[in-house]
């Protein structure tokens, strides 16, 4: 009987074991947990896995320990059993055992919660910033990477290969909470507050995140992706990003957009360089209209493939599929070439230029503002006519 | 308002003690002495019927929340869901988690608590009737109060947790905060006034024998609550003022340009959050420590160790809440003690487990619906154990936390527990309460369709939280759910089917509640041969409980004085329930007294939610509620102890062969 139901065992260790063994196949779900993609995310892993298995394997002992008692013991017209009131040196040692496996697993847990929070080896430091309901980076300037002037950007971090890079985290209203499942679990960013988080990611590759502390209307709308970069593709992502401002030609369709975009996107987004008829720089002043502060820095805009918090796709989608599904080899190129006319996603762009509220839960109806003095949490209606929106999507695609 | 019960034993002594004080005392105060009608509910004092009214609240609230769960699992049920908005969405998982924390499990198990423990431990009453009734309304007119905010602009979106700044007047601009803090503060009034009713019924009203350590164990773990009720909710009280200031009176506590920092709402919610999941568990432990035991006719195994585990579990629970907090930055000293502390509380929690199962083990199993539960529990609860387990383990967590493998933890541990645990209650005592039996059979559909349910609805939620997707997030995009054999669309249509199946799971409940109201078959006198004093009386109990309260020799006093060993070691029956129950009959005390009604109790608790909605919307509205209150606390104190039994109708004394007296 007991030889039974330990073979019995077995076929379900097994199975459990060969089901935890097609879950880090490679079609799952791009914020799969036990698929690390850098060495902090790894440690995790290395640390879970085994606890994982012991709690299965504590499970199936005490399923089978009621299922044999239901089994063995049930009423089948025997005596009422002597009332025994328990037996205290068993009581003892199965206090004991589960102690013990505990003190093991919290020994480990002790040096990796160390080694997670070592911040003496970074060696590139990025400022992230969360907001309601995208996260803004900011590159200082590092030598050791070619960043000679601070970068500001949104929706995607990239970083490089095999490069400790420390994210100082902060929010400029809620608490948001930074995660990269792939590359290391998640750190809250907190106003207020600045807190560390360790990111490495060891191949080239795009790797999905969430905001996942609630922040509101539309903290399931607040995603970010990582983009890791070999060293050299990442050296040409900081040169396109301190290149100077391009004006459009004269006479194209830009061009016009170009003056849409001056007229009314301004007001809240940078681009930097851009200067008005008369030769004065434009500085924009989200702070005036915006209730925290800061909008996404549209500078390079086509050189990332996502807007309004990573929302949406720049790209279309079988232009996605292709750098999502790209090998590590070949990602950089790719991910690098941005967003060309033949792969804009312009449904999406076009729907939020015409009515981003729609798109988006946010508050941006003039109505409900009585509580921040009027000014906006995300982007408003803008009204646009559609050939401003033609126009500006014409320029927007010069942003490269 | 102490019971009094004089030993007195002679007809004469009737006769020379009058009813204590006559009702024109004071005037126009009279006391209520209806024992009919709505009247009886109204103003009713008993236990009993205020057991039975928490639990008819709390049943009604879990259907309120069961609805809005199954309105969440319908949007999540295929990518891009459009049946709620972002808003209405936001409000629908606040108020399904708040109203089944605090509405529905804590409700509950007071309403378990309120009707047992006095039983349980040979009592009357409990120490302080009109200050019990007086919860149960505060408790009521709180929940309502929260439900409001419904119909008036909509309900708290910033989560059951509501983190701060996030929960306050800038960015949760509509009146569903205001609604929630304040109505909170109504329950928890309810909650630690019933804490400290029921801390002193347990340590003073016990039957003469019934030592601590041979209290019926349901009765323990209720204490133990109950003494974590009076600690836990006062530090709510200050998170949710704090709150309330924030909101309606410009203050500045979590505001971070005032220099305010807002992780301090967080360890004060966290503080009192982690009792709090105690306080919503260790009742169900309570009950199914009192079920298995019956059902395997044994005692329950290792009684001290289950008593000390759950002592145990009450102390360390406090030295746990920053582990809601493993992402927030605290740094890696806290982090990593913290961690070791919550690996520590998973300790007495197994013992717990192993004492359930040894139980079983020998023993001479009938699987009756209460008993099918409460293995239930054994097993789910487990699963639900040992997931908390793997987020002990805080660099894992911060890849859970915020993710749907925590919600498939906590339902684990509130469904496959705490629930599954109250269910068992309902058809062990249901015949002790009603004197009705509910139908085995309906129980049995009730049973599977709830475990079936509840299994396809949480355990997917496991794959989908370890695939990445995080909680409280009103759609789902198909960008991020993958293909394979874990891609979140199955998973999540898989849980969404299953909320169905639990609804019918709990409509199989209601109808076999409905059946057995109508035509239930009368339940003997000891139905399932039980082992406490509870069922030492009749199904449903007198209004006096006991005739006479029983001397308790052993733990298990019912069974004992039902059992005994015969020579060879063979339990052998020595006497029926019925002979048992007639030889307290026939020493009955021929002098009881009993509380009377009261008007007050529900006189104050009404005041409370005036004056809230009045902090809300106009002073003046807060000040006539106080004057509610006020003259509520000057009725209760003037109104005379007793009313007269002559009053009551049927008259008390001469139509009854009790002679039960009614006194304050």
């Amino acid at each position: 009987m007991l030889g039974r139901v330990i073979g019995r065992l077995k076929t379900v260790i097994l199975g459990t074991a060969g089901t935890v063994f097609l879950a880090s196949c490679a079609s799952n779900a791009p914020q799969d947990t036990w698929v690390p993609k850098g060495p902090n995310a790894q440690k995790i892993d290395s640390l879970q896995k085994p606890v994982f298995a012991v709690a299965g394997i504590i499970g199936l002992i005490v399923a089978a320990a009621v299922v044999y008692s239901m089994i063995k013991f049930r009423d089948r017209g025997q005596p009422i059993p002597k009332q025994s009131h328990g037996n205290p040196a068993l009581e003892i040692t199965l206090t004991i055992i589960p102690a013990l496996i505990l003190a093991v697993v919290g020994v480990f847990t002790f040096r990796t919660v160390f080694d997670l929070n070592k911040t003496s080896d970074t060696q590139m430091i990025i400022n992230v910033t969360g907001q309601q309901w995208w996260w803004e980076y900011d590159y200082p300037a590092n030598n050791d990477f070619g960043i000679t002037q601070p970068i500001i950007t949104s929706g995607q971090l990239v970083i490089p290969v095999g490069t400790k890079v420390l994210l100082r985290e902060t929010s400029r209203d809620v608490i948001h909470s930074y995660w990269i499942p792939a590359l290391n679990g998640k750190r809250d960013a907190v106003p207020g507050r600045i807190t560390l988080n360790r990111i490495e990611a060891d191949e080239p590759g795009i790797y999905a995140g969430q905001c996942t502390e609630f922040c509101g209307l539309s903290h399931a709308n607040m995603r970010m992706e990582a983009i890791a970069l070999s060293k050299e593709d990442f050296a040409k992502w900081v040169a396109n990003e301190l290149k100077p401002y391009a004006a459009p030609a004269e006479g194209t369709l830009a061009k016009e957009g170009e003056t849409v975009f001056l007229n009314q996107c301004t007001r809240c987004h940078q681009v930097n360089g851009l200067t008005r008829a008369d030769g004065t720089p434009v500085i924009a002043a989200p702070d005036e209209n915006v209730w925290s502060g800061a909008v996404p820095n549209l500078s390079h805009l086509m050189s990332r493939n996502t807007f309004a918090g990573a929302m949406f796709d720049l790209l279309t989608p079988e232009c996605r599929t292709d750098v999502w599904k790209s090998e590590s080899a070949s990602f950089g190129a790719k991910y690098l070439a941005g967003v060309s006319e033949s792969c804009l996603n312009q449904t999406d762009l076009r729907g939020w230029l015409r009515n981003a509220p729609e798109k988006k839960p946010m508050y941006a109806n003039p109505a409900q503002l009585a509580s921040t003095e009027g000014k906006y949490r995300g982007m408003p209606n803008l009204g646009l006519s559609e050939s401003d929106i033609e126009k500006l999507v014409a320029y927007l695609l010069t942003l490269k | 308002m102490a019971i009094i019960e004089p030993t007195a034993s002679s007809e004469a002594s009737i006769a020379v003690i009058p009813p204590a004080t006559p009702s024109s005392a004071m005037g126009a105060l009279k006391r209520p002495v209806a024992t009919k009608g709505w009247r009886q509910w109204v103003f009713t004092v008993d236990h009993k019927k205020l057991g039975i009214m928490y639990m008819a609240t709390a049943m009604f609230f879990f259907l309120v929340g069961g609805l809005e769960a199954v309105m969440i699992r319908m949007q999540l049920a295929l990518p891009n869901g459009k049946i709620l908005n972002a808003d209405l969405y936001n409000q629908m998982f606040t108020m399904h988690a708040t109203t089944m924390v605090f509405l529905f499990v804590m409700p509950m198990t007071a309403g378990f608590a309120n009707y047992f423990i006095p039983l349980q431990i040979g009592a009357r009453d409990v120490a302080f009737p009109r200050i019990n009734a007086f919860s149960f309304w505060a408790l009521l007119f709180g929940g309502l109060f929260i439900n409001l905010s419904w119909f008036l602009g909509g309900a708290a979106d910033g989560g059951w947790f509501m983190y701060a700044p996030n929960s306050g007047p800038i960015f949760s601009p509509s009146h569903g905060v205001d609604f929630w803090a304040l109505g909170l503060q109504i329950t928890g009034i309810a909650s630690l006034a019933g804490a400290i009713n029921l801390i002193v019924t347990i340590l003073n009203m016990r039957a003469p024998g019934m030592k601590l350590m041979r209290m019926p164990i349901f009765t323990w773990m209720s204490l133990v609550v109950q003494f974590l009720l009076a600690f836990a909710v006062p530090v709510i009280t200050v998170a949710l003022f704090l709150l309330s200031f924030q909101r309606n009176f410009g203050a500045t506590f979590f505001d971070v340009s005032a220099g305010a920092d807002p992780l301090l709402w967080q360890h004060l919610f966290w503080i009192f959050g982690h009792p709090e999941v105690y306080i919503l568990i260790l009742p169900s432990f309570g009950i199914i420590s009192e079920v298995l035991p019956v059902f395997s006719r044994k005692p329950l195994f290792g009684y001290p160790f289950v008593v000390f585990s759950g002592a145990a579990i009450g102390f360390v629970g406090w030295g746990v809440w920053a582990h809601h907090m493993f992402a927030s930055g605290l740094g890696p000293v806290s982090v990593a003690v913290f961690s070791i502390s919550t690996m520590a509380i998973a300790v007495p929690t197994g013992v717990k487990i192993v004492n359930w199962t040894l139980t079983l083990w020998g023993g001479k199993l009938w699987f009756t619906t209460a008993m099918k539960f409460a293995i239930g529990l054994i097993v789910l609860f487990t699963i639900g154990g040992l997931s908390g387990v793997t987020h002990s383990v805080a660099p894992s967590d911060t890849q859970q936390t915020d993710t749907y493998y925590i919600v498939a933890h906590f339902h684990y541990v509130l469904f496959g527990g705490a629930v599954l645990g109250l269910f068992s209650g309902f058809y062990y005592w249901w015949p002790k309460m009603f004197g009705k039996m509910l139908n085995e059979k309906l129980g049995t559909w009730n049973f599977w369709f709830m475990i079936i349910g509840l299994n396809m609805t949480f355990g997917p939620m496991h794959i989908l939280g370890l695939q990445g997707q995080p909680r409280r997030m009103y759609q789902w995009t198909e960008n991020r759910a993958g293909e394979g054999f874990f891609n979140l669309a199955f998973w999540n249509l898989i849980a969404s089917i299953g909320s169905l199946v639990l609804v019918v799971g709990v409509f199989f409940f209601l109808v076999n509640v409905f059946i057995t109201a109508r035509n239930g078959k009368v339940a003997p006198l000891d139905p399932w041969g039980a082992r406490s004093l509870e069922w030492m009386t009749s199904n449903p109990p007198k209004e006096h409980n006991f005739d006479s309260i029983p001397t308790v020799h052993h733990l298990d006093e019912f069974f004992h004085r039902k059992y005994a060993e015969d020579a060879n070691g063979q339990m052998q029956q020595i006497a029926t329930a019925e002979e048992v129950l007639k030889q307290l009959e026939d020493n009955a005390d021929t002098h009881i007294h009993m509380p009377s009604p009261s008007y007050w109790p529900i006189v104050i608790a009404f005041g409370l939610p005036v004056t809230a909605l009045g902090v809300i919307y106009s002073i003046p509205l807060a000040i006539f509620g106080g004057l509610i209150i006020l003259m509520g606390a000057f009725g209760w104190a003037l109104e005379p102890s007793t009313a007269p039994d002559t009053d009551f109708d049927p008259p008390s004394s001469g139509n009854t062969s009790k002679d039960v007296v009614h006194v304050g």
